[in-house]
């Protein structure tokens, strides 16, 4: 049984909260370096949203009730930094420090792109898209995370993919008829 | 919006790979112990919550219904009463005006009596003196 292994991490074992860490790590570390656009900044934040983990996991109801809380963490967490220090969210990513992103078959390039012009939306806005498209959490999900409306997520997603689609064919990065 | 970039979107944000070492630096960075878990919440049902969020509120509506509901039947029973007694007293009054005029009607005819009989006549008076 899989939540053998947090019934073991609550109990105190260090192994199996390794164990989650290494599960998870990837999907925080994503949503760190995306919404504050800085690789040490990201590793800082989900050390700390993995501390936290540590000292809230009595209150852990299963391992997907883990996956949700570490998102919801992550991403409200993240907002915060950028509005406590406002220049996280403006800096461009880190050059010369690009992260591993295993299986990717797309232009890199297209890539690269779209998450700087990701860095562009609002923080609120940002962390709905990561939430939405890069942890593929439904509408309603989102909303919980970030303790907002389904319909303010809606809104945020469906003017966050205007205003990355016409940057994008802006750009000529694209043509309007590849994004149709 | 377009399903393809949407689809486009979700491949360039694909989750990327935390650095290298990142756990061993998270459990070099957990506290030696952890906080020992909160008391355990006693499993209430739900009316026993509902009785403690709302217990004084309700006891203080229903002490004012019970009291209101009193009140009104106390002022029931005391009209009554007083409708009852008002009553006994117009009875009282109706029989003693009835026995008056009873012995004023008598009285009258005693009187008439006495007005009708003719008076003994003048010579018996005479032959008894």
């Amino acid at each position: 049984m899989a939540d053998a292994l947090l019934v073991r991490a609550r109990a105190g074992d260090p192994d199996a909260f390794a164990e989650l860490v290494r599960t998870h790590q990837g999907s925080v570390f994503s949503i760190g370096y995306r919404m504050l656009n800085r690789r040490d900044a990201a590793e800082d934040l989900a050390q700390d949203v993995f501390l936290q983990l540590y000292r809230k996991l009595d209150h852990i109801e299963s391992l997907e009730h883990l996956g949700f809380w570490l998102r919801r963490v992550a991403a409200n967490l993240a907002i915060d930094w950028i509005r406590r220090l406002p220049h996280t969210s403006t800096q461009p990513l880190d050059e010369g420090a690009a992260v591993e992103a295993p299986h990717r078959e797309e232009d890199p390039f297209m890539s690269r792109e779209l998450e700087r012009l990701l860095g562009e939306l609002s923080p609120s806005a940002r962390a709905v898209m990561l939430l939405r498209y890069q942890e593929d959490l439904d509408v309603a999900d989102v909303g919980a995370a970030l303790d907002m409306p389904v319909n303010t997520v809606k809104s945020h997603i469906k003017r966050s993919l205007t205003q990355l689609r016409s940057r994008m064919i802006g750009a000529k990065l694209v043509s309007a008829e590849e994004l149709s | 919006m377009s399903e393809n970039f949407e689809n486009e979107l979700r491949r360039a944000l694909r989750p990327v790979d935390a650095p290298a070492g990142f756990t061993d630096r998270v459990m070099r960075a957990l506290p030696a112990r952890r906080d020992p878990a909160p008391a355990p919440v006693v499993n209430e049902l739900p009316a026993q919550r509902l009785m403690k969020r709302f217990g004084i509120p309700m006891a203080f509506a229903a002490a004012l219904v019970l009291s209101v509901i009193l009140g009104q039947h106390v002022a029931d029973v005391q009209g009554q009463r007083m409708a009852e007694e008002r009553e006994a007293a117009g009875l009282a009054a109706s029989r003693e005006l009835m026995q008056a005029l009873h012995v004023t009607s008598q009285k009258l005819d005693l009187a008439y009596q006495a007005v009708k009989t003719p008076p003994p006549p003048a010579g018996d008076e005479e032959n008894r003196t």
